[in-house]
């Protein structure tokens, strides 16, 4: 699986999330952006993102990841494993 | 004496202590009191407050949110704090129940209000007014709870209970005009705004982060700044331990102080803590936005009682009664009742003798049912109030029902809290419903109530059953669904 794939699949997680439109996300899209990307919200896209690829993020790689782009490095890391 | 009174002392005593930082800013105490004063001259200047009048601020954790709320108790007036997103119905009934003279700051959901930015308020001004005396048992702030009905239902706080508060928080947890604290709580709640307010009475440094979002920044600021201490959630630890295992352990030397709000903790949570932080005084409290930290219990030097909810705070005496207002004795459980000077001055629009209601024999009653042991503590039974506390956001039950009643081939419903099963988020909605519409699935139901709800209030499972517990008068009993 490529980049963008999962960069599209991870936008559209955000998106859904954050209640807002998949246009508004992109990779620089970071905690903070949307009212509703705030700690509930980081947890529940990581979560989301985790159960979709059927992956688990460990905690110092959860530290590392702040935006759209550290989400998508860090899920195709773990499926390249 | 009133928090500003005491920030005025302090901006005496150590003008040059830095009272807040937010990023690069940092503001010393003699500045904050300057820019205080602006605020206060600006708001009755331009604005037109006079004593007693309402501003409803949208509250964000960055300098102006400080200024313009110390300024407008300066000036007189009464602060109704709000989270920014706040929506439309509810912003509207808080309107119309405080006639505001204006609305200040950000509002994200709200549309077509004109709000006043608030950095407005540090615009200069001829003449700054000096500081005259607060009149102490007047109101100083309104906190608008979610009620279990979904209505929100004002708190009114005089700059006595909130002096009192702050005096009662700071003489457990024992913090001191050298610690540094990183607010990463919302300020638009009694927990944070009580954080603000019990740093600056000490004299202490503020460091204002406005989220746990990021541990990265959040870690970045404790050492950054030499933090010494911070207030969180029991739903708070449960993000920090999720997204960096146990890193906090790294900083044992340098905490002297976590606070932790009320709603369940599990012990094995507050266990944890100790472990990682042997020399930190860990303090959970008990209160709600009407008696703010009514009891404290602190995880090291009272481990044996970690199940409980503490013991009354400093000043504060907690006593148990019935519902017909008997007292009961240690082991008997009852309704949770609280004195001390803290306790709420009133609620906004209701009349003295529907306030009176909520006492028993001068103590107030706070909804939560539990007992006394014999040594003093609280053990907390169940929550006669209803609400549902998802991460530290409250969610009221008949918001989500109302939703749900809506939805066709759904009869009835209620909604309850249930315990998240990973252990994060604390509570988690849970539906029962009533239907006999066989194709109606979980995913229609929850792709039904998506667009009008926010996702942490989206039900996390739903369970079908035959009938709806209600009383004779058609009040559905929730607590018999847990």
């Amino acid at each position: 699986m490529d980049k963008d794939q999962i960069l599209g699949t991870v936008s559209s997680i955000v998106a859904e999330i954050c209640g807002v439109e998949k246009d508004a996300v992109n990779e620089n899209s970071t905690v903070g952006d949307f009212p509703a990307w705030d700690s509930v919200g980081h947890l529940s896209i990581l979560s989301k993102v985790e159960e979709t690829y059927d992956i688990s993020f460990e905690p110092e790689e959860m530290m590392e990841i702040e935006d759209v782009k550290d989400i998508v490095e860090a899920v195709y890391n773990i499926l390249q494993k | 004496m009133t928090i500003e009174e005491q920030i005025v002392l302090n901006s005496i005593n150590r003008p040059d202590h830095i009272a807040l930082i937010a990023g690069d800013e940092k503001v010393s105490y003699s500045q904050l009191w300057e820019r205080c004063l602006v605020a206060a001259t600006n708001v009755k200047k331009k604005y037109g407050l006079k004593q007693g009048d309402r501003i409803i601020l949208s509250a964000s954790a960055n300098i102006d949110f400080i200024y313009a709320y110390l300024g407008i108790h300066i000036a007189g007036g009464i602060c109704v704090p709000i989270d920014p997103d706040t929506n439309e119905s509810r912003f509207e009934l808080i309107k119309a129940s405080t006639a505001p003279v204006c609305t200040m700051g950000t509002l994200l959901k709200v549309e077509g209000t004109s709000t006043i930015p608030l950095s407005n308020l540090l615009e200069s001004c001829d003449v700054v007014e000096p500081f005259r005396q607060i009149e102490i048992d007047t109101i100083a702030d309104v906190l608008f709870t979610t009620g279990t009905t979904g209505a929100p239902k004002g708190v009114s706080l005089s700059h006595k209970n909130l002096s009192a508060a702050a005096l009662n928080i700071n003489t457990f947890i024992k913090n001191t005009a050298d610690d540094v604290e990183l607010l990463a709580l919302p300020v638009s709640h009694s927990f944070g705004l009580g954080r603000v307010r019990c740093v600056l009475s000490k004299g202490g440094t503020l460091v204002l982060l406005g989220s746990f979002a990021s541990m990265k920044k959040f870690f970045g600021c404790i050492d950054r700044y030499h933090c010494t201490g911070f207030g969180m959630v029991p739903a708070g630890w449960g993000y920090i331990k999720k997204m960096s295992g146990k890193k906090l352990g790294q900083y044992a030397d340098q905490l002297r102080y976590i606070e932790i709000g009320s709603s369940f903790m599990p012990v094995e949570d507050k266990e944890l803590l100790c472990e990682l932080l042997p020399q930190t005084r860990i303090c959970m409290h008990y209160g709600l936005t009407e008696a703010s930290r009514s009891a404290f219990m602190e995880f090291h030097s009272e481990g044996k009682h970690l199940n409980t909810a503490g013991k009354p705070s400093p000043n504060v005496d907690i006593k148990i009664f019935d519902a017909e207002g008997h007292l009961l004795l240690n082991g008997e459980e009852g309704e949770v009742c609280v004195k001390g000077n803290h306790v709420t001055c009133s609620y906004w629009n209701e009349s003295k003798d529907r306030f009176a209601k909520d006492f028993f024999n001068g103590y107030f009653r706070t909804g939560d049912s539990g007992y006394l042991d014999e040594d003093g503590y609280i053990h907390l039974k169940s929550r006669i109030k209803e609400i549902i506390n998802v991460g530290g956001k409250k969610v009221s039950p008949m918001e989500v029902e109302d939703i749900l009643n809506s939805i066709p081939g759904i009869e009835d419903c209620a909604c309850v809290a249930m315990p998240d099963p990973e252990g994060v988020m604390g509570e988690l909605v849970k539906a029962f419903i009533v239907t006999h519409d066989e194709s109606l699935t979980d995913t229609a139901i929850l792709a039904a109530l998506k667009p009008k709800l926010e996702v942490y209030k989206l039900p996390a499972a739903i369970e079908r059953i035959d009938s709806i517990p209600k009383t004779a008068s058609g009040k559905v009993q929730r607590l018999q669904l847990k």
